[in-house]
């Protein structure tokens, strides 16, 4: 992508004054956007993201710039004004780069760009119409789709030189239901490491008419009570829940510095027993996946928590150095625009004993959300969110009547000791999650669980 | 190769391919960040992001592509790449390539003092609110604060003659703190965007921020209900932001906005006026023309609770059969949208006190959690994280350990029963004074 005998120079002007390490991170991306409204197909947009990062590292400061101008000069002088920022002797470093070859774990079928942008369209109306006739209280359907072909080449002093070719694609469908002056919105966005062969691997039209389903049932439902209660949340994309209220804060952006609950508490217990979490990049395609980080370490199967006790965190290079610990191939980032910092890939509680059904039967009042929204989290102090995308009350151990507006209140760390249950039924679920180094595309993920008391607020007030 | 010798190359090889009108957005930045953990740099960043997008009308229908790496094997996949995408578009609306206004605003967008600035003056800066803010309080556990710069430049070229552009620089400059008491953490956040240096106060910055996470400790949980509230001004501007969608005649026009056939009609308290001012000094999305090319002008969107006008592009003020209003939004990677510039509430007669005063028992809301998972734009519904404090006999009494608001925002804006006189920005676009509110559905224990 970039002839190596530059990248040297780079890293060798990088390290000209008193930086230890230094990395070249070059982007060569190539992305397809698409959204049908209504039908329509409103906006197509394709490019070329390209540009180049420098990073460096002296002891527990770093200097990050990049540029697009990929010209010997321009490099060079892009390296310089970074290593100025770190005045000092140069520690004359010798760098040798040896190329590594990685073993392509996420193989791609059909590339996306031997695919015509009219056969993208024609998948985009499929999943038009079968929300779109799903029911007749479907008043609006927006379908997004994307597609990208990323090349990326890692080098650094330390003599580490790798490329890695990530291809994904991914639907989005909104089904949004209309009575009246009042609207609800369903959502299903499938995705994953794979090109176009994705499509041949789902049905489409399923989650388009389970997204339609999902707007026709909260039109029709009640205002969610407030209170605090048992909450069952349902498996796949409910692990938001754990990603936003513990995930973040056992990424290492927050632990080096002490400012996440979690620092300082490994082999402690901070969740109860029947929770076992991992975090692993290395699920073949899975949307979260890649081969190597953005650091160029070949991705892990790691364990956040096992039974209960703190296991690990996600950990980059540079954070490593802060926390005297080994990186764990969590290093991401959105592009070259971003510094890679610690992040999630495919995050998950692991699969419990009971069953769906068993949960449902045990549980006398609570609230069931089949399917969550989106969320935030205060890494300092835990405190989160979360919308309930569908929910219902449950009653005497039968689901009642579903509820809208619903959104969890929490703490992350509270809420790890309330799960009280853990289901048989491990899925995973599609994001993108912001962080310091941008948007990245994450996979969350649990099986059913309980937690025995959330604060739920709703629209209706005292119940 | 530079923008506007790539631009006529690209032009040239449209003609060539049967092309009519085409143009080319090109955006480039220099940007610079510094953040400080006890005492030392904690990150640098030197940025210099430059793009360019092209559009074009072929067939009638308008294809978009883009590059950020100028050479000739960019130029022939914006060509192929617009084409293939405008074949695709199937929207009856028609988009066009603008021939330009009769006359610009003058706007001041560029600050040159702001360039004479040096780094070490900005790593300056975000030490000393660090400093500041660790010497206020022993509560205070962690404080990472950072200044960010950027300038950037913006050209919009085509075929019909245009040929605008503008530079434009600012500063921003702010902190996060966590206080810790016991096992309690609390955290806030403060920050600032200006243009000129002295206007960022590292102590005021400081103060702020520590005071507001001491306030919050020790919060305590109070009986859920429906309660008065004043939104404090970054909070009733978070609401602000998170439903302007509503205001986009795009919107409004694909029936996802509730907006939608209420123009001249009561959709606020007589209280609220919501203005779009793209020439508002200082502000950092001050620019003289839109995405498109269009002259920006200010205008109220909603004056004296009464819905004035819907944000518009070229596109949806034809099919309105209205005048554009200069609110297209573009990106180099993103086709015409429309989104509103600097857009704020305008201010009242109340200062802060004065409303909590008047609110006599209540809630103050100093912070939102979730607006953009709890808050459905078109429905206006939300349910939101809060904190904030008790309210009674018109003073503050305690904290609140985060609770819970839940309501609709177009109900919220008839229930504004007094405008404070303390609008801020923050770092955004949308800004909104402290608004008092007559009754929102509030969670706690």
């Amino acid at each position: 992508m970039l002839n190596r005998a530059l990248v040297r120079d780079v890293l060798d002007a990088a390290l000209s004054t008193g930086g230890d390490f230094a990395e070249v991170f070059v982007e060569d991306r190539y992305n397809t956007q698409l959204q049908m409204v209504g039908g329509d197909l409103e906006k197509a947009v394709s490019g070329r993201d390209y540009g180049i990062g420098i990073r460096i590292f002296r002891k527990l400061n770093y200097v990050y710039a990049y540029t697009n101008l990929d010209t010997r000069d321009s490099l060079i002088e892009v390296a310089k004004t970074a290593a100025a920022a770190l005045p000092g002797a140069s520690q004359n470093i010798v760098i040798n780069l040896s190329r590594i070859a990685v073993e392509d774990r996420h193989p791609i079928k059909v590339l996306p760009e031997t695919i015509t942008k009219q056969q993208k369209v024609d998948l985009m109306t499929r999943a038009h119409l079968a929300a779109k006739n799903y029911d007749e209280q479907i008043s609006q359907v927006r379908v997004n789709y994307m597609d990208e072909d990323q090349k990326v080449l890692i080098a650094n002093s330390e003599g580490l030189d790798v490329e890695d070719r990530r291809v994904r694609t991914r639907a989005m469908i909104q089904a949004i239901a209309a009575k009246g002056s009042e609207k609800q919105v369903g959502f299903y966005g499938p995705g994953a490491a794979m090109g176009f062969e994705f499509y041949d691997t789902i049905d489409i039209e399923e989650y388009s008419r389970e997204a339609a389903r999902t707007a026709i049932t909260m039109i029709n439902a009640d205002l969610c009570p407030t209170g605090r209660m048992p909450v069952i949340i349902d498996n796949e994309f409910g692990g938001v829940i754990f990603h936003e209220a513990c995930g973040h804060s056992l990424e290492a952006t927050s632990v080096a510095k002490g400012s996440s609950v979690f620092s300082g508490k490994l082999g402690e217990r901070i969740a109860s027993d029947i929770v076992t979490a991992i975090d692993d990049g290395t699920i073949p395609n899975a949307w979260g996946s890649q081969n190597v980080d953005d650091e160029g370490r070949p991705m892990r199967h790691n364990v956040l928590i096992e039974k209960g006790v703190l296991k690990g965190y996600m950990i980059d290079g540079f954070n490593a150095r802060r926390m005297e610990m080994e990186p764990t191939a969590n290093s991401r980032r959105q592009s070259y625009r971003f510094a890679p910092t610690s992040r999630m890939t495919n995050t998950y509680i692991d699969g419990g004993q009971s069953t769906p059904e068993e949960i449902i039967a045990n549980t006398e009042y609570g609230l069931y959300a089949k399917y969550m929204g989106g969320g935030s989290v205060q890494p300092a102090t835990g405190d989160f969110n979360f919308a309930v995308r569908e929910g219902y009350l449950i009653k005497d151990g039968k689901i009642d009547r579903p509820v809208r507006g619903a959104t969890l209140i929490g703490n992350g760390a509270e809420i790890l000791k309330r799960i009280d249950m853990v289901g048989n039924n491990l899925a995973l679920g599609q994001g993108m999650c912001g962080s310091m180094s941008g948007n990245c595309p994450a996979n969350v993920g649990q099986p059913m669980v309980r937690v025995s008391e959330i604060l739920v607020g709703g629209q209706k007030g005292d119940q | 190769m530079k923008v506007k010798e790539f631009t006529k190359k690209l032009f040239d090889r449209g003609k060539a391919s049967g092309f009519d009108e085409m143009e080319t957005y090109a955006s480039g930045q220099d940007n610079f960040s510094v953040r400080i953990f006890k005492g030392e740099i904690d990150s640098y960043s030197v940025e210099s992001p430059r793009g360019l997008g092209f559009r074009s009308l072929i067939d009638g229908k308008m294809g978009y592509s883009y590059t950020e790496k100028l050479d000739e094997e960019s130029i022939e996949m914006l060509i192929k790449d617009a084409r293939e995408n405008a074949a695709v578009i199937d929207s009856d609306d028609k988009e066009e390539i603008y021939g330009g206004s009769d006359s610009y605003p003058e706007v001041t967008t560029f600050h040159p003092d702001l360039e004479s600035v040096s780094a070490e003056d900005k790593i300056e800066l975000a030490k000393a609110i660090e400093k500041e803010a660790l010497a206020l309080d022993e509560r205070v556990q962690i404080v990472q604060s950072f200044v960010r710069s950027g300038r950037s430049n913006l050209n919009i070229l085509n075929t019909r003659g245009v040929d605008l552009g503008f530079e434009g620089n600012g500063i921003g400059a702010g902190l996060q703190v966590v206080v810790r008491q016991g096992d309690e953490t609390k955290a806030s956040w403060k920050f600032n965007f200006e243009t000129d240096l002295g206007k960022l106060d590292a102590g005021d910055l400081a103060r702020k921020a520590v005071t507001e996470a001491a306030s919050l400790l020790d919060g305590g949980s109070f009986a859920s209900g429906r309660y008065p509230v004043v939104f404090r001004y970054d909070t009733a501007g978070d609401m602000l932001a998170t439903f302007s969608s509503s205001f986009s005649a795009e919107n409004v026009q694909k029936g996802m906005s509730l907006f939608a056939g209420k123009l001249g009609e009561t959709v606020a308290s007589d209280l609220v006026t919501v203005m779009d001012d793209p020439l508002l000094p200082g502000r950092q999305f001050t620019r003289p023309f839109d995405g498109e090319g269009v002259a920006s002008r200010t205008k109220a969107v909603i004056e004296n609770g009464v819905l004035q006008t819907y944000l518009h592009s070229l596109k949806t003020a034809a099919k309105d059969g209205v005048e554009p209003t200069g609110n297209a939004s573009r990106g180099v990677a993103s086709p015409i949208g429309v989104s509103p510039t600097n857009m704020y509430i305008a201010e009242g007669e109340y200062s802060y006190e004065d409303l909590v005063k008047k609110m006599d028992k209540g809630l103050v809301i100093i912070s939102l959690a979730g607006t953009h998972s709890g808050a459905d734009p078109i429905s206006g519904d939300f349910s939101l994280g809060a904190e904030g404090y008790l309210v009674e006999g018109g003073e503050i009494v305690r904290p609140l350990a985060q609770f819970t608001i839940a309501g609709n925002f177009f109900d919220l804006m008839k229930r504004v029963i007094a405008v404070g006189n303390d609008l801020d920005f923050g770092m955004g676009r949308v800004g909104a004074p402290s608004l008092l509110v007559e009754e929102l559905a509030v969670g706690s224990e």
